[in-house]
């Protein structure tokens, strides 16, 4: 009796690396005999995220920093700013010259209706300056996961294609948010009038004083730019490394903080003050928050199916289901590394809140078909929740 | 050619940011210099933790603590350019694991390591492909390692060793020409925490050691004494770069404490000048050697600690995976 006990009985972690389907499955629908709620394996309900932690600032050589460790996934982010001479853009005499023209003309027209203008000035401001980012590729992040932080990425290999790809979101999501702001990177000088010794000597101070008002900036001169460099690094990976990386970025941003920078005429090259009061931060545009979710289905098979149209005969026990009260399909938020080898279907959801309204920045989703509207909806309101937690995860740290 | 798998900056390239405080003349600076704090023979203290990366076989976080001049410029800022920093890495080892296919017969375990600087790990900003001096660490921290695993129980095995640098130690002050000292005292101090972290995180994994190796880090320096004269020099246990204006020769080591073993030895500079007091009739390199030695003992007390808690950790689990 004693002797087939042994081999009936298996450890559930054993159970989970041999039926990982069937081991979260038997969590999301327990028998309705057990009493038991529908859980995931790892303890969470379905729309739970995992734990988040963020500390900023820790790292010596960077000028903003951050870890953020989301469960077992962990990022760090190092955000590093070096000097673009704009001597050294290619075609910046050619393209500087008309925009500057019509950046003065709007200038102008600016200073004339600024009462009414003043709450939308914000919004408003430079759509072709702001592609500044975009054209002089300002914006430089980079992820890395070849840092031992799972088996299957080989260290010392050129960068995986996961790893490329998320590079590329991040890059595009900080483009399509507008998330930094050029007037941010700008390094402007004023060049002294040629007026007698004391107005050039008022001047010299002037032009030392970053934050010199627009309207004198209008005749000011581009210098140079900051470039920020956006080093994401994964130290431990645990799935949806995306949210990680985005929230490490986030608050490596909002940590940075650019010294004060200053065109010098005798030494021709931009200097810097290594004064800390006169460094800024950078003010960003809002808190896009990340949330990932992936689609378990009940059926193990459905995944396997190359049918691009929805198969009619499933759908159908879906819905007969879902009127029985029986669950087929699951929507993970937060997707860790063994839910994330088990489901298709993707879906990612950048969330911003502006005064209060709930902007959708980014909306994404792949691999299935399970995702329709209604349920897209529901989801932005699982982000919007999640907005608001990491909010204040920001903010404390 | 531009590296096509990643995003590159613009094509024209940037420049790091100038102070304006370090282009003034070099004796309005010198006075920034940071200084030791702590006796010749104190090390500073670490930080070694196990078991942060599930995802590999074993893993271990180190970090030093900063200098007394880091640690206040963090409390109460005064300056964008930091006094020093302090080495921050994370070690991850996967195996064993069967080795490839195409890979020859081995009838022990293969060992590969890894070392990577961050790109935002040291005043210079590092490439994204390994450069020399990491490769050259990782081969330091192999032969350090091999002579310490038993290498005979796992044939036809794999064993990676990765280690990311967060943060690495100076090689100089920042106000000190690039020139003054000659070499990168700084990857030593990097390669003593590499095989402190290395080595707990084996521990971590499991793999079967002959003992726990430490690293640790002794130098010859020649501090500046009040009057702007260097001093004689002297022997310094785990010495941060950034404080000593000329360091004349050091040495790393890893070193096995309970059989009384070395496994790698690294010794660079100058010491046949160094005449350490006349009391000391050492040689520079033994004197070195054995101030280093010492610096592992100390590594070696935390290392201890750590790897024990990571074994009380299996044990839990392990206890827990049979009452369920």
């Amino acid at each position: 009796m004693a002797s087939t006990a042994p081999s009936l009985t298996l450890p559930p972690s054993q159970f989970a690396r041999l039926q990982p389907h069937a081991y979260l499955l038997a969590h999301l629908s327990p028998p309705a005999s057990s009493n038991q709620p529908s859980i995931r394996a790892n303890g969470r309900a379905p729309s739970q995220f995992r734990t988040t932690y963020a500390n900023t600032g820790s790292l010596t050589h960077t000028n903003g920093s951050a870890v953020v460790r989301v469960g077992d996934t962990t990022a760090v982010c190092g955000v590093r700013a070096e000097i673009l001479p704009t001597d050294d853009i290619a075609s910046w005499s050619v393209s500087h010259s008309s925009s500057s023209n019509t950046n003065k003309r709007r200038k102008i027209i600016k200073s004339e209706n600024e009462e009414e203008e003043e709450e939308e000035e914000e919004e408003e401001e430079d759509p072709n300056e702001e592609s500044h980012i975009q054209d002089l590729n300002l914006l430089v992040p980079n992820l890395s996961l070849s840092t031992g932080c799972a088996p299957g990425f080989i260290p010392g290999a050129p960068p995986s294609a996961l790893a490329q790809s998320l590079s590329h979101q991040i890059l595009n999501l900080l483009h399509t948010t507008r998330l930094v702001r050029a007037e941010d990177l700008r390094v402007w000088y004023q060049p002294p009038s040629l007026g007698g010794e004391e107005l050039e000597r008022h001047n010299a101070e002037e032009q030392m004083d970053v934050d010199v008002d627009e309207a004198a900036r209008k005749d000011g001169e581009v210098k140079a730019f900051w470039v920020l460099y956006i080093d994401i690094m994964i130290v431990s990976m645990a799935g949806n490394p995306f949210d990680a990386a985005w929230a490490a970025v986030l608050a490596a941003l909002r940590d940075t903080k650019l010294p004060r920078a200053w065109w010098d005429v005798d030494n021709e090259m931009v200097v810097c003050s290594d004064v800390v009061g006169e460094a800024r931060k950078l003010t960003l545009r809002g808190l896009p928050v990340a949330s990932s979710f992936a689609v378990f289905e009940a059926d193990a098979a459905a995944g396997w199916r190359a049918v691009i149209v929805p198969d009619a005969e499933e759908e159908r026990l879906i819905e007969e289901g879902d009127r029985k009260g029986i669950q087929r399909r699951w929507v993970l938020a937060d997707p860790d590394g063994y839910e994330e080898g088990l489901s298709q279907e993707r879906a990612c959801v950048v969330v911003d809140k502006v005064r209060g309204k709930t902007v959708i920045v980014k909306m994404e989703k792949n691999g299935g078909w399970a995702l329709d509207g209604k349920e897209l909806k529901g989801l932005v309101d699982v982000s919007e929740r999640r907005w608001e937690e990491v909010k204040t995860i920001l903010e404390q740290c | 050619m531009t590296d096509r798998r990643r995003i590159n900056g613009p094509p024209s390239g940037t420049r790091p940011a100038v102070f304006a405080s370090s282009l003034k003349s070099a004796s309005g600076i010198s006075t920034g210099r940071p200084q030791r704090e702590r006796q010749p023979n104190e090390l500073r203290k670490l930080f070694l933790k196990t078991g942060l990366i599930p995802s590999a076989s074993g893993s271990a976080y180190l970090e030093f603590e900063p200098s007394a001049s880091l640690a206040a410029a963090r409390s109460s800022p005064q300056s964008l350019i930091p006094p020093s920093s302090a080495l921050k890495l994370a070690c991850t080892v996967h195996g064993p694991k069967p080795l490839p296919r195409s890979a020859s017969f081995s009838p022990n375990l293969v060992l590969t390591t890894h070392v990577k600087y961050a790109p935002f790990a040291a005043r210079q900003r590092k490439g994204h492909i390994r450069d020399a001096s990491e490769r050259d660490l990782g081969v330091h921290l192999e032969t350090a390692l091999r002579g310490v695993i038993v290498a005979e129980r796992w044939p036809k095995s794999g064993l990676d060793i990765t280690i990311t640098i967060l943060e690495a130690e100076d090689d100089r002050w920042w106000g000190d020409a690039p020139d003054s000292h000659d070499a990168p005292w700084g990857m030593m101090n990097v390669l003593a925490g590499c095989i402190t972290a290395a080595s707990a995180a084996i521990a971590d994994a499991r793999i079967d050691c002959l003992d726990l190796v430490a690293g640790g880090v002794a130098a010859i320096v020649s501090d500046e004494t009040a009057e702007g004269e260097t001093s004689s020099p002297k022997l310094m246990l785990d010495t941060d770069p950034a404080e000593h204006k000329s360091i004349l020769s050091a040495c790393a080591v890893a070193y096995m404490p309970s059989r009384d073993e070395i496994t790698e030895i690294w010794l660079k500079g100058d010491h046949s000048k160094a005449s350490l007091g006349t009391d000391d009739k050492n040689l520079g390199h033994e004197a070195l050697i054995d101030g280093a030695v010492n610096a592992a003992r100390g590594a070696h007390t935390v290392l201890a600690e750590a790897v024990k808690e990571s074994a009380e950790r299996f044990a839990g689990l392990m206890l827990g995976g049979n009452a369920a």
